[in-house]
């Protein structure tokens, strides 16, 4: 039978070979680091945005390489999925963004320090994480698009940087909103005009958020959804 | 209580239960948050109200922890401690430090990193305070009249928890390094050496509780610790997936943290024979109720809720998702939690004279309702979180909008959190009616075969049935 001496043996052994092939593992991290971290985009800026993100524990609500809390969106890909005009627009006021939804802390950041926030993200990004967030596998395949549907490479410029991100036009773009190939149908000029410009007192308590848009830039994508230009 | 120094460690299990009802709170807050009610959002955003609820855990843990040492090591190396004075010194410190951070986290003052939210300045506190912790277990095993294997093992335990601490405190330009060495700490802590602490202490009561012959509990500790080193140190590859390390982690990782059940496996079935093997007749069959319960909770929190996300393909879909949450609730009360718990229902009767813990029917209420409630905890994370997998991760619906659909769930969490905060409330009212420690010695030798050569830990080798 098994006796004390050998159980002993057993667990110093045990911790010792582990323990060294683990201290092994971590000096080849460090050595492939550079190439899959892609060290040699970690400026300034980068850092800055990364002490912009641990000072004000931006990971007490979101995940980042999935790791952090379960309250708010994992941030990844973020630079993907929403664009940089978008993430900029949002972050000087989240809750004009999403009312009535789950709540955000609003920051005061200055311009720079959202420029800083957001190269940090695309650094984040370009890390190799050996597949993760991974593709949805059961997401719902885009069907052949409807004839009469918009061409997104047609929209205004800001049209792709706000409202791309919530909305699809010719099966490109989020899924918050509802695709709006056909809000023609359902709009006339000066209701949609007015949607776009306040959401919230067309329909209070709507997901829609109110996006800074100047005037022509607000008479262009009307324009442009009702088929116009 | 053999020894008056022992006393200190009534002060370190009062704390504990404070900082774990107040815990309980900001655990409140969170549930009512994700169910939609956030009013308190200017005051208590999300992200405070968490960085208190994981760093009270962490620190009402490792409070009991040191109560618990204070206590044991006393009895087992046969003496007083070496400075008591010093124990009060460095209890006062661990609360002023907890207070502070607490504060701090109210005011934006800490770091982003999960776990590991106090801010730098009050790390070296931490450093310190630990030091002297360390200092007084150490020295008084040093000092003793004898060394058993108990003692050694958690003295172990409790030196390398201080000096893993370490690693979380450098500063990295990459967020790779950043997160690999947070896991140090992280990791390293739950599934590597409070397992060994828990090893220790879980030796230690049952060589009180069941009777049992010293030689046989100490050997079979060692077989489960070397189980736990084995697949946990290795297993820290389980964080390493998907942060930006190299792909062999998925491999390395996958394997040796599916091994880790084993150890909690192997608790589990120590505790119960060892149970069995001392028979019927328990002085304190609450406390031995705890501690098995603390054998079996963490291996069903820690060890099957563990392993059933710990592959990588499974992990891809479920990193960072509520499935998470469900596996860090049960895992840290059945393992650390009970086993406070456990601690403190032996020890409390014997430090106080007031025998409540070992049959009382509010004890024994306790430990039901706050085990079914926890369970029940477990249960509403676990529906939360496999709809959030399935709905997010899997069918690419919006984060938002399926958190909306899950609100649901929370209403079943909060339910069952607050049957789980009765019990604790039962709990604590018992510690109450037990009030402050004797102020004289007893000497009480229950439950433990008198002196002889088993305890002392001379040689008394003997074959396990
Ligand atoms: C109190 C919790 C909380 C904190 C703290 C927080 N966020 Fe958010 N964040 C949210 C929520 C909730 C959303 C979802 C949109 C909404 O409802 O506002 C969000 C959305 C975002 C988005 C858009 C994500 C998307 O996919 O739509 C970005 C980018 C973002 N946050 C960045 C940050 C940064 C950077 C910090 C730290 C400086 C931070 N957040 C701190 C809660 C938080
Ligand atoms: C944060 C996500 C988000 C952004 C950004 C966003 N929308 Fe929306 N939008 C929504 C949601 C959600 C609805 C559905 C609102 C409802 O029914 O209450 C909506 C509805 C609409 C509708 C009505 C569609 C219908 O079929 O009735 C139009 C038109 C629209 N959005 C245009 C825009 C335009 C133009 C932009 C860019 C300037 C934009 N949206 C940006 C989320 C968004
Ligand atoms: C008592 C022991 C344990 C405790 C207290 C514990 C607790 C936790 C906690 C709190 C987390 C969240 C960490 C974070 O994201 O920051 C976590 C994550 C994890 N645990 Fe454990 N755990 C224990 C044992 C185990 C075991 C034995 C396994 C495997 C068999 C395991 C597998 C995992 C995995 C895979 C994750 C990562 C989840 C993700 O990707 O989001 N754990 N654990
Ligand atoms: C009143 C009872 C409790 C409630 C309502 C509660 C609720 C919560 C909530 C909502 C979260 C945040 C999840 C997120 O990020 O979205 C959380 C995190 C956490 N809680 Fe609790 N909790 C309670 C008690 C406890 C207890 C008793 C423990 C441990 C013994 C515990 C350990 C944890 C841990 C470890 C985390 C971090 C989990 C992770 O990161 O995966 N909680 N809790
Ligand atoms: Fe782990």
């Amino acid at each position: 039978m098994l006796s004390k001496s050998a159980a002993r043996a057993f667990f110093l052994g045990g911790t010792v070979l582990t323990g060294l092939v683990f201290i092994g593992m971590t000096v080849d991290t460090h050595r492939q680091a550079p190439a899959r971290t892609n060290t040699a985009a970690l400026t300034d800026e980068v850092k800055a945005g990364h002490v912009i993100w641990t000072e004000n524990n931006c990971m007490g609500c979101h995940t980042l390489l999935g790791e952090g809390a379960y309250y708010a969106p994992e941030l990844t890909k973020v630079i993907s999925r929403r664009g940089k005009p978008w993430i900029r627009a949002f972050i000087k006021d989240p809750e004009a963004m999403f009312p009535g939804r789950r709540k955000m802390v609003k920051y005061d950041f200055t311009d720079e320090q959202i420029e800083h926030l957001l190269t940090f993200f695309e650094w984040i990004e370009g890390i190799d994480t050996n597949g993760f967030p991974a593709d949805p596998p059961y997401k719902p395949v885009d069907g052949p698009v409807a004839a009469g549907s918009l061409a997104l490479a047609d929209a205004p410029e800001k049209f792709k940087a706000l409202c791309v991100a919530c909305h699809k036009v010719g099966g490109k773009g989020g899924i918050v909103g509802p695709a709006l190939d056909d809000v023609r149908a359902r709009y006339d000029r000066p209701a949609l005009d007015r949607w776009i410009q306040d959401p919230q007192a067309v329909k209070p308590g709507t997901a829609m958020p109110k996006l800074p848009l100047s005037d022509p830039e607000r008479a262009a994508i009307v324009d442009y959804l009702l088929g116009a230009q | 209580m053999k020894f008056q120094s022992q006393k200190v460690a009534w002060l370190f299990f009062a704390t504990s239960l404070v900082l774990l009802a107040l815990q309980l709170v900001y655990g409140f807050i969170m549930g009512f948050a994700h169910m939609g009610y956030d009013g308190l959002h200017e005051w208590i955003p999300f992200n405070t109200a968490r960085a208190v609820h994981t760093n009270l855990l962490v620190v009402w843990i490792l409070s009991g922890f040191m109560g618990a040492a204070y206590y044991i090591i006393p009895e087992e190396t046969d003496r007083e401690l070496i400075a008591p004075k010093l124990a009060y010194v460095q209890w006062a410190a661990l609360v002023i430090v907890g207070v502070i951070a607490i504060v701090g986290f109210h005011f934006n003052w800490w770091e982003g990193r999960k776990f590991l939210e106090i801010p730098r300045p009050l790390d070296f506190l931490v450093v310190v305070d630990v030091l002297l912790f360390i200092f007084l277990i150490g020295g008084t095993i040093w000092k003793g009249k004898r060394r058993t294997t108990t003692s050694l093992v958690l003295y172990f335990g409790l030196l390398m928890a201080a000096l893993l601490y370490l690693p979380g405190m450098i500063d990295f330009r990459s967020h790779l390094f950043d997160s690999y060495y947070r896991w140090w700490v992280v990791h390293l802590w739950v599934e590597g050496v409070w397992e060994l602490i828990m090893g220790g202490l879980v030796a230690f009561l049952l060589i009180k509780l069941t009777g049992v012959d010293r030689e046989i509990i100490e050997k079979w500790l060692y077989v489960v610790v070397g189980f736990t080193f084995l697949s946990g140190i290795l297993g820290t590859g389980h964080h390493y997936y998907y942060i930006g390390a190299p792909k062999y982690w998925l491999m390395v990782g996958g394997i040796f943290s599916a091994l880790e059940p084993l150890a909690f496996l192997g608790m589990a079935m120590y505790g119960i024979a060892m149970a069995r093997k001392g028979g019927r007749k328990h002085s304190n069959r609450l406390a031995l109720v705890w501690t098995l319960g603390t054998c079996i909770m963490s291996f069903v929190g820690a060890g099957f809720l563990g392993f059933a996300h710990t592959l990588p393909q499974v992990n891809l879909y479920t990193h960072g998702t509520l499935v998470t949450a469900m596996h860090g609730h049960m895992a840290f009360w059945g393992a650390y939690g009970m086993l406070v718990f456990a601690c403190m229902a032996y020890m409390l009767p014997e430090l106080t004279g007031r025998p409540l813990f070992k049959h009382s029917k509010i004890s024994e209420w306790a430990f039901w309702t706050s085990t079914i409630g926890m369970i029940a905890m477990t249960g509403a994370f676990a529906v939360a979180g496999v709809a959030q997998v399935y709905l997010e991760r899997m069918s690419g619906m919006d984060f938002l909008d399926v958190q909306e659909a899950i609100e649901v769930h929370f209403f079943g969490l909060v339910l069952a959190a607050s049957l789980f905060s009765l019990g604790i409330i039962l709990f604590v009212v018992d510690f109450w009616r037990s009030g402050l420690p004797l102020g004289g010695i007893t000497l009480k030798a229950e439950g433990l075969p008198a002196g002889g050569a088993s305890d002392v830990g001379l040689e008394a080798p003997e074959a396990v049935g």
